[in-house]
């Protein structure tokens, strides 16, 4: 399909951009091991007072953190940049020549920009996680694994959902430039078993914000901890999100080049 | 000096209508700087009620009194500009502000008392909704509130400084997202803004106690919970007076030569 | 008193270290705190004086050095060696009290606050540089009057177009009656009307204030229209520094008579033509009964004399060469071979 030839070259295209600044790697390596020496060392210091949070044990709080720093790795590495330079492009103009091309936008604007080194993130949670897992001494089975794959998919699915709609705001509010912003901040958040959080509180992470569906479930997966209709619910919800971001995609779209919305 | 303080009467005017122009931004910033302090708080008196009432010296609510006060304490001595350094020497947005017969720090600052006057009308609500909601408690006598007051009223130019002086090392490296990283995290740290000082090892506490960080906000938060004696925070405001001294020189000398390093890029 | 020049200029030079960007990953984390640079002179030592009042036009290509000697004067840079001041102050001190008696403008560069009215920029500028309320008053419906600002002011930067915006970019710059103006391109990118406007109001406000201004440009049309006084500078050094007209003369030693013969008359043969112009590398054109020959001026009489004689002229016109095409050739004639000089020429 056309459409998809064209993102995979634009998405090369930004990939060979940024392999040229090498020196990235050297930074991102050192940044990576910061932000996860950060959550360790949190997660240290709660566990030098007790041996339980909220019922979870500390590897399963170190492979939370790997989760953590996996998903983020994925979003930073095409998710967040390509959508960053979409709102750039509606508030200078430039979204007009991805407009004019041949594919689909949706599709062209979400691989537009790559981060090739956020994949340093991604190598280091799975580091982490691997290293939990192997703590905790169960056995993860296929099943496990499986489940912690589909769940971590839908995961990311809701939460590039999520984005392109914040993103999406942007046809219409123009100085919200930093909107995406508030979704770095409810991310910190996910460094925590949602179960910690008041109801109010978690109601606010899993629906409007659905940081939790990401990050703690996936984990919840691999530790056995996940129960069938929570997966099913996950998926549909990673399913519910995509086709809701895609009408809003839509929608906006037609308001910005003029049609009647 | 009638000068400066015109001058600063001018720039809050300007600033406040610009801000209030971009409030849908500013709320945004908010959420971010409000919602670390609540996860803390959150954790912290989950890990105190699951070991059965407190921790390390703080109850539960003990916890939650002093994440509450440090949600304030941060939003008034938080600052951001040496996180944009590299971007305006880069864009020369920097030219403009040197070529006025006044320092440029006094830009900064005025932009930053603005944006903490009018997000403060949002955090101050957002911090009694969390007293009540999380039942914090406080041993706070009188005399206390007043030194929070000036514990505070000093942290706010001490934090100031360290980040601005901070922000100054861009004129001389280009790439400064890791070295702006690497003092968040030892800020998160050593400030006390992760959990309280008295829950780390002694060797951190040990650190923290003669770097200024102590002194920018676990140390208005510990006397706003009245758990200091009165020579300790006599000790403490003069650890932040010396501190303060000594950045203005610092920063001084980094903004001169910075400034002989600055070439205005660009057209 | 005898006047002192606004501007002392001796050996100006600054050099810039451009880095160097090298393959590999060592090389490229070495690059984080050190980097390879090779030097790049952007000016070489220049000299030159400003007298209080004057309006002097730096003219050079891209890249020439204009702006970087600008931002030397305007205390933006640091020289790299040489020295310069500025009424009597040396510039990157950036005293305040020097600070408060000059401004640099630049085309296509905001200070002004963008989304709130430009009149609360103003305040702000009013209280930085200490400009009473009577002054402030005055001094603003001056430059609305001059600039034509009308409504303008009440509207935020955003809504403005690109002249709008250059005018009160010009406003808020003045609004402290400096006494020395830095211009840099200061028309650029603006329609042809606006850049006239922009160009009288220069002449006039400098009329008015008898401030002393320095403008950089690469169009021509608003060196002609201003400056009495033209310095040249290409790849950082200053090739001319006198009049206009003497520009011209030195390096436009050559004037073109364009010919219209008669009609139906005979074309001339090439030795004809050889003969009147005195040369054959003097012939330029000849076809459809218009002759174009240049020749140097001090032979313009002679062969206009001959042409009238031998040939059935309808009309006749000596031009001088389009001054775009003067600067090209100095420029392209470039610092060896032409000695730079400070003719005269002052009103």
């Amino acid at each position: 399909m056309r459409s998809v030839r064209l993102a995979w070259l634009s998405f090369r295209l930004g990939v060979l951009t940024a392999l040229q600044y090498r020196a990235n790697l050297a930074i991102q390596l050192l940044q990576s091991l910061m932000s996860v020496g950060v959550a360790l060392a949190g997660v240290a210091l709660v566990y030098s007072q007790t041996s339980r949070l909220a019922g979870w044990r500390q590897e399963e709080l170190v492979g939370l953190i790997g989760v953590y720093m996996i998903v983020a790795g994925l979003l930073g590495l095409v998710i967040r940049p390509s959508m960053e330079r979409l709102m750039e492009g509606v508030r200078l103009g430039t979204l007009d020549f991805t407009l004019t091309k041949p594919a689909d936008a949706q599709l062209l604007v979400s691989v537009k920009q790559v981060e090739v080194w956020k994949a340093v993130d991604v190598a280091v949670g799975v580091v982490v996680l691997v290293f939990a897992v192997l703590r905790l001494g169960d056995r993860v089975g296929p099943d496990r694994a499986l489940a912690f794959g589909f769940v971590l998919a839908a995961g990311v699915a809701i939460i590039y959902s999520f984005l392109l709609i914040l993103a999406t705001m942007a046809f219409w509010l123009v100085r919200l430039e930093n909107i995406l912003v508030i979704f770095g901040s409810m991310y910190e958040a996910g460094k925590w078993p949602i179960g910690i959080y008041p109801p109010w509180l978690r109601v606010a992470l899993t629906l409007v914000v659905p940081v939790a569906f990401a990050i703690t479930v996936p984990i919840e997966a691999l530790t056995g901890r996940l129960e069938i209709a929570t997966i099913a619910v996950t998926i549909g919800l990673a399913a519910a999100f995509l086709v809701a971001a895609r009408w809003f995609w839509r929608f906006g779209l037609r308001h910005y080049t003029g049609a009647s919305a | 000096m009638s000068r400066l303080l015109a001058v600063y009467r001018a720039k809050f005017r300007t600033e406040l209508a610009i801000q209030l122009a971009y409030r849908g931004a500013l709320a945004i910033w908010l959420i971010g700087i409000v919602l670390e302090p609540i996860v803390s708080l959150v954790v912290w008196t989950t890990v105190a009620n699951g070991q059965g009432g407190a921790v390390g010296g703080f109850t539960a609510g003990e916890f939650a009194a002093y994440f509450t006060s440090l949600l304030i304490v941060n939003q008034l001595t938080f600052t951001w500009h040496f996180w944009f350094f590299e971007w305006r020497i880069r864009e020369g947005f920097f030219s403009p502000l040197l070529l006025r017969p006044v320092h440029p720090i006094h830009n900064d600052v005025a932009e930053n008392l603005t944006f903490k006057l009018l997000t403060g009308t949002i955090v101050v609500p957002v911090a009694i909704f969390l007293v009540v909601a999380f039942g914090a408690t406080f041993q706070t006598q009188p005399w206390q509130i007043a030194a929070f007051v000036v514990a505070l009223g000093l942290a706010m130019p001490l934090r100031f400084l360290a980040e601005w002086t901070l922000g100054a090392a861009a004129f001389w490296i280009t790439r400064t997202g890791a070295i702006n990283q690497a003092y968040s995290v030892v800020m998160l740290f050593l400030s006390g803004f992760l959990a309280p000082l008295a829950l780390f090892p002694p060797a951190i506490q040990a650190v923290a106690a003669v770097l200024p960080f102590r002194w920018m906000v676990a140390f208005p938060v510990e006397v706003a919970l009245g758990r200091l004696a009165p020579d300790q925070v006599l000790a403490g405001f003069a650890a932040q007076l010396a501190w303060i001294a000594g950045l203005v020189l610092v920063m001084r000398v980094v903004w001169a030569a910075g400034t002989r390093r600055y070439s205005a890029v660009g057209a | 008193m005898t006047a002192q020049p606004s501007i002392r200029v001796r050996g100006l030079r600054k050099t810039f270290e451009v880095p160097e960007r090298e393959a590999g990953i060592r090389a490229a984390t070495g690059s984080l705190f050190r980097r390879k640079t090779r030097s790049v002179v952007a000016v070489g030592g220049i000299d030159f004086d400003v007298e209080p009042g004057e309006i002097v036009g730096f003219l050079g290509p891209n890249g020439a050095g204009k702006t970087t000697t600008l931002k030397m004067l305007s205390g933006l840079l640091y020289p790299t060696a040489g020295e310069a001041t500025v009424l009597g102050h040396v510039p990157w001190r950036r005293d305040h009290a020097y600070l408060g008696r000059m401004t640099l403008i630049m085309g296509q560069r905001n200070q002004l606050a963008w989304d709130i009215p430009v009149i609360d920029s103003f305040e702000l500028n009013r209280a930085i540089y200490g400009v009473s309320r009577e002054d402030y008053r005055a001094r603003i419906d001056e430059l609305v009057e001059l600039l034509e600002l009308g409504d303008l002011v009440r509207k935020p930067v955003r809504n403005l177009s690109l002249g709008e915006r250059m005018k009160v970019e010009i406003a808020v710059s003045l609004l402290h009656r400096p006494d020395v103006l830095f211009l840099d391109e200061p028309t650029i990118g603006l329609d042809v009307t606006m850049q006239r406007r922009i160009r009288q109001f220069i002449a006039d406000y400098n009329e008015r204030t008898g401030s002393t201004t320095l403008l950089t440009s690469h169009y021509m049309a608003d060196v002609e229209a201003l400056c009495r006084r033209v310095l040249v500078i290409h790849h950082g050094a200053l090739l001319y520094d006198g009049d206009l007209t003497g520009l011209v003369a030195r390096f436009a030693p050559r004037k073109t008579i364009v010919l219209d013969l008669e009609r139906g008359a005979d074309p001339p043969t090439p030795d004809a033509l050889t003969a009147i112009a005195g040369g054959p590398d003097r012939i330029v054109g000849s076809a459809d009964g218009r002759v174009t020959l240049r020749v140097p001026r001090s032979d313009t009489a002679a062969v206009t004399t001959r042409a009238l004689a031998d040939l059935p002229v309808l009309d006749l016109v000596v031009e001088e060469p389009p001054i775009d095409e003067v600067i090209d050739l100095v420029f392209a004639s470039g610092v060896v071979g032409v000695e730079p000089t400070s003719d005269g020429g002052r009103p």
